[in-house]
C-alpha cells in the first residue's frame, strides 16, 4: 500500500509542475506588457517609459523567464502569491477573505446535490423506463441544459419579485443562501443523477445481482446492499472530484446573486487583468483538483484491494 | 316623547352619517416616512486601502466635496470649498482661498493642510489628474503648481477621477499621503458609518453639513448595496429590496440597461435622466487601411441611421445628428455641424474601393453596446461593407484595442460634466494610447488650443474650430448622446441631479402606516 501511495505521489509531481507552468504563463499569454498593466492598475495613469522600466526592475520582470518562474513557484508553494495589482493587499489575504463565502455556498450545494442526486438516481434506476424514470431524466436534462445565470434570474423573479419570500441578492443569513444553492444545485445534481443511474443500472446487470435475486432476497436488499454498494466506488470518485469546483465552479451563481466568493473574485480579476490573483486561483484550483484526485485514488485502493493488486 | 317617522329618519340619518364620518376619519392614512434609503449600485465603494482608488460615485459626491465645481451650462469653474482663487505664472499656479468654518464630519476643521494632504495622495502616485505640487500658504490659503499652463488644471481639480477634500485622519498613519484609507472622512452631506467590502456601505447624515446649509436630513441612513449584475439590480428594485438604482456612467459599464427603462417606467417606477456631454461613437482604427482614408470614414458616417439606434433604447437617448457632442457642450451649437444619413453616397464611396473584411469589435459586458453594434453592422452591410462583428470579453476587447487588431469599435467621447475637459485631452491629444480616438495634426492642434485657453469666450471659439476640424476629417462616427439615469420606486422623493450626479441629501421614502 505504501508503495502504491509513494508511486501515486511521484506521479502527481509532473502534473503539479504543469499546473504551475500554466498558471505562471498566464502573465505572458495575454497580449500586452505586464509592466504596463501594473502601472495602469497601480497608478491609474498613462504608463511612461520610465515608469514601465522602473516597474520591470522592481517586479523582476527584466529577469530571464525561467528565473522569474522559479522565484514565483518557490513563493507560491509557501502560499505567497505576491500583492494584488489592483487591491493593494496580498493575494492570499484576498483569497482568504472570499473563501468562507465560497465554502458556505459550495458545501451546502454539495450536500444537497449529493442527497438528491443519489435519491433520484436510485429511483430512476429502479424504475427504469417507467414514468418516474422519464421524469428524473427530463429533470436531469433540464438541469444540464438550463444556464445557471438564466435559472438564477428566473428564481429571483419568482421568489423575490413575485412572492417576496427570499432576498434577490447578497450574503448574510440562511435566507440569502437558498436561491444561490437552489440554482447551483439544479445543474450540479443533474449530471450526478445521470451518473448514479447509469452506475446503478450497470451494477444491477451483474451476475452477483442475478444470484442475489435467485436466492430470493428482497429487491430492497438486492439494490441497496449488493448493487448500490458496488456502484458506489465510481460514484464516490466522481462526487469527490467535484470538490475542485469550490474555487471556480460557482462563477455564474456568485455573479448573479452578488455573492462575494472566489468565483466572483476570479471574474473581477480577469476583467481587471489582476494577474497575481488569476494565477493564484488557477494554481490553487489545479492543485486542489490533483490532491483530491490523489486522496480519492488512495481511498479507492483502500476500498477495493483489486486496484492495488492489479497495479 | 313620541318618536315620529320624520324624527326616526332624522336620527337614523345623523347616526349613519356620524358612523361613516368616524369610520372615514379612522381610515385616513397618516403619511409616514421610512428612515432608510437603499441604493443598488454595481461596484464596491472601495473605502479601504488605497485612498486614490475610492469609487467615483457615492464617496465622491455624498461624502467628499471639492474645491471647485464645473458648470457646463455656463462653461465656468465655480467655487465650492474654495471661496476664490488667483491664477499666477500664466496659469501654472493657482492659489485658492478656502472658506472658513467648514467642518469635517468628525468635527475637525477643513483647512489648507487637509487640502494639501488630499492632493498629495494624487501627487505621490503621479495620478493622471494630480498637480505637480501643493503648498500651504496659511491655514486657509493653498497653492497648486502644475507643469502646464492650461485650463485643464482647473478641470483636474474637480474631475471624477480625482478626489474631494478628505481629513488627514482618513488614513493610517494619519496624514500620510502614502497611508492606507481606513475611514473616509469628508465635509459632504453624509458620513460613512459602516463598510463591508463588496457587500454594502452604511452612511448617515453629516450634521455639520446640514447645519452649514440650513437643510434638514429626511433620512437617517443611506445604504449602498453592491449588486454587480445588471439584471439582478433591476430585479432587486422590483422586489423592493432597494429603493433606487444609480448608474456608474463611466464608459457604459455597470448602469441600468437603457432598454429596460421603458418597462420600468411602465411598471410604475420613476426614471430620472440627465443629459450629459457624452457620446457613443464608432471609433476608427485610422492608422491603417481602410479607415486611414477619410472617404471611408465618411462612408461609415453616411451609412448610419442614428434614429434607428436611438429607437433601440425607446428614445431615452438622443440620436447624434447635431455634432460629435450634444448641443449642451460648449460651442457645439455654434459649430453648426450635422451628420447625414445618405445611403447612396455611402454606397458610391464603398463601391469605388477595394475593401476586405472589416473587423468590428465590441465589449460583451456592455450589453447596450452589443445591441448597437449589431444594428450598426447591419447598416454597414447594407452599403456593401463586409463587416464581421466580434463580441469580446472585456479583457480581450481591451487587449485587441491595445494591440490595434480591429478596424472599428464602439467607444465613447466626452463624459459627465466634470469629466468633459479631461476627456478632450484623453481622446484627442498625444501621446498615442489605446484610449485615444482620433489624432491628426489639425485636430490635435485645435484640441490643444481649447485646453490651453483660460478665457471662456475665446475658448468657446476654439471649441468651434476643434469640432469643425474633427467633423471635416470624419474623425469619429457619432451614434447617440448618453444620459445618466436614476431609477427609483414610486415612493421615493427628493433625489435630484447636481451637475451629472444624483444627490440624496433631500431624499426621503414615503411609507404608509
Amino acid at each position: 500500500m505504501l508503495r502504491y501511495i509513494a508511486r501515486r505521489l511521484l506521479q502527481i509531481v509532473p502534473t503539479l509542475l504543469g499546473i504551475s507552468i500554466i498558471s505562471f504563463s498566464l502573465l505572458y499569454i495575454f497580449p500586452g506588457d505586464p509592466a504596463e498593466f501594473i502601472v495602469e492598475a497601480r497608478y491609474a495613469v498613462e504608463p511612461t517609459q520610465e515608469m514601465v522600466k522602473k516597474i520591470r526592475m522592481e517586479m523582476g520582470l527584466d529577469r530571464p523567464m525561467l528565473v522569474q518562474y522559479l522565484d514565483w513557484l518557490s513563493k507560491a508553494v509557501r502560499g505567497d502569491f505576491g500583492k494584488s495589482w489592483t487591491e493593494d493587499k496580498p493575494v492570499m489575504d484576498l483569497i482568504l477573505e472570499r473563501l468562507p463565502a465560497s465554502a458556505q455556498l459550495f458545501f451546502t450545494t454539495f450536500a444537497i446535490s449529493i442527497a438528491f442526486a443519489m435519491l433520484l438516481g436510485i429511483i430512476s434506476a429502479i424504475y427504469k423506463d417507467r414514468a418516474v424514470d422519464h421524469f428524473c431524466r427530463i429533470f436531469s436534462l433540464l438541469g444540464i441544459s438550463i444556464p445557471s445565470f438564466w435559472l438564477g434570474l428566473i428564481l429571483i423573479w419568482i421568489f423575490s419579485v413575485q412572492l417576496r419570500l427570499l432576498p434577490a441578492f447578497g450574503y448574510g443569513g440562511i435566507e440569502h443562501l437558498i436561491l444561490p444553492v437552489l440554482t447551483w444545485s439544479f445543474s450540479f445534481m443533474a449530471i450526478k443523477t445521470r451518473f448514479v443511474r447509469s452506475c446503478l443500472l450497470e451494477a444491477l446487470s451483474q451476475d452477483y445481482v442475478i444470484t442475489a435475486r435467485a436466492k430470493g432476497l428482497p429487491e430492497r436488499i438486492v439494490v441497496l446492499r449488493h448493487a448500490l454498494r458496488n456502484a458506489l466506488i465510481p460514484i464516490i470518485t466522481y462526487f469527490s472530484l467535484s470538490i475542485s469546483h469550490l474555487i471556480v465552479g460557482s462563477i455564474m451563481v456568485e455573479v448573479v446573486f452578488s455573492w462575494p466568493g472566489l468565483g466572483s473574485l476570479l471574474v473581477e480579476s480577469v476583467f481587471k487583468r489582476d494577474f497575481p490573483v488569476v494565477q493564484a486561483l488557477v494554481f490553487i484550483s489545479g492543485v486542489l483538483f490533483v490532491i483530491v484526485n490523489l486522496v480519492v485514488d488512495i481511498l479507492y485502493a483502500v476500498i477495493d484491494p483489486r486496484i492495488r493488486y492489479g497495479d | 316623547m313620541r318618536l315620529t317617522r320624520r324624527d326616526f329618519v332624522k336620527f337614523t340619518g345623523i347616526g349613519i352619517s356620524t358612523f361613516l364620518g368616524m369610520s372615514l376619519l379612522g381610515c385616513t392614512k397618516k403619511e409616514t416616512f421610512k428612515d432608510t434609503l437603499v441604493i443598488g449600485y454595481a461596484d464596491d465603494l472601495k473605502l479601504r486601502g488605497d485612498p486614490a482608488k475610492i469609487d467615483r460615485s457615492i464617496p465622491k459626491f455624498c461624502v467628499l466635496e471639492r474645491l471647485i465645481e464645473y458648470d457646463l451650462s455656463s462653461d465656468d469653474f465655480v467655487p465650492s470649498l474654495a471661496k476664490k482663487w488667483e491664477i499666477e505664472n500664466d496659469g501654472k499656479r493657482i492659489v485658492f482661498e478656502l472658506r472658513k468654518g467648514i467642518l469635517f464630519s468628525d468635527g475637525t476643521e477643513m483647512d489648507a493642510n487637509a487640502v494639501k494632504f488630499t492632493y498629495d495622495i494624487l501627487v505621490v502616485r503621479k495620478h493622471s489628474v494630480a498637480p505637480k505640487s501643493v503648498e500651504v500658504i496659511d491655514d486657509y490659503t493653498v497653492a497648486f503648481n502644475f507643469d502646464e499652463a492650461w485650463v485643464l488644471n482647473f478641470a483636474k481639480l474637480q474631475d471624477v477621477h480625482g478626489l474631494g477634500v478628505m481629513s488627514p485622519k482618513s488614513v493610517e498613519p494619519e496624514g500620510d499621503p502614502n497611508g492606507t484609507l481606513v475611514n473616509l472622512i469628508g465635509t459632504g452631506p453624509f458620513k460613512v458609518v459602516e463598510y463591508v467590502e463588496n457587500q454594502y456601505t452604511v452612511l448617515e447624515p453629516n450634521r455639520y453639513w446640514f447645519e452649514r446649509t440650513g437643510l434638514e436630513p429626511k433620512i437617517k441612513k443611506l445604504i449602498v448595496k453592491v449588486i454587480p449584475d445588471e439584471d439582478t439590480r433591476v430585479l432587486a428594485l422590483r422586489s423592493g429590496e432597494v429603493d433606487v438604482l444609480i448608474d456608474n456612467y463611466h464608459g457604459g459599464y455597470d448602469y441600468t440597461p437603457r432598454n429596460q427603462l421603458s418597462a420600468l417606467k411602465r411598471d410604475g417606477f420613476k426614471v430620472l435622466t440627465k443629459n450629459i456631454p457624452y457620446t457613443w461613437i464608432v471609433a476608427f482604427n485610422y492608422k491603417k487601411e481602410p479607415f486611414n482614408d477619410v472617404e471611408m470614414r465618411w462612408a461609415v458616417n453616411y451609412a448610419i441611421n442614428r434614429d434607428e439606434i436611438a429607437k433601440i433604447f425607446d428614445e431615452w437617448v438622443r440620436p447624434a445628428w447635431d455634432g460629435m457632442f450634444p448641443p449642451e457642450a460648449p460651442g457645439m451649437a455654434e459649430a453648426n455641424v450635422r451628420y447625414e444619413y445618405y445611403l447612396e453616397k455611402a454606397r458610391d464611396i464603398v463601391s469605388g474601393k477595394d475593401v476586405g473584411e472589416i473587423k468590428f469589435i465590441v465589449d460583451n459586458s456592455q450589453s447596450d453596446q452589443v445591441l448597437v453594434a449589431q444594428l450598426v453592422q447591419q447598416q454597414l452591410k447594407d452599403v456593401g461593407l463586409n463587416v464581421k462583428l466580434e463580441t469580446l470579453e472585456r479583457g480581450v476587447y481591451r487587449d485587441r484595442v491595445r494591440s490595434g487588431d480591429y478596424d472599428l469599435r464602439i467607444y465613447y467621447i466626452g463624459g459627465s460634466e466634470r469629466t468633459f475637459y479631461m476627456r478632450i485631452f484623453w481622446r484627442f491629444l498625444p501621446p498615442e494610447k489605446p484610449w485615444k480616438v482620433y489624432m491628426s495634426d489639425n485636430v490635435t492642434e485645435k484640441a490643444m488650443a481649447v485646453v490651453k485657453e483660460f478665457d471662456k469666450t475665446k475658448r468657446r471659439q476654439k471649441f468651434v474650430e476643434f469640432y469643425k476640424a474633427l467633423y471635416e476629417e470624419a474623425g469619429v462616427a457619432p451614434l447617440y448622446y448618453e444620459v445618466v439615469a436614476v431609477v427609483e420606486k414610486p415612493n421615493v422623493e427628493g433625489v435630484k441631479f447636481e451637475y451629472s450626479e444624483p444627490r440624496f441629501y433631500s431624499a426621503y421614502v414615503r411609507a404608509y402606516a
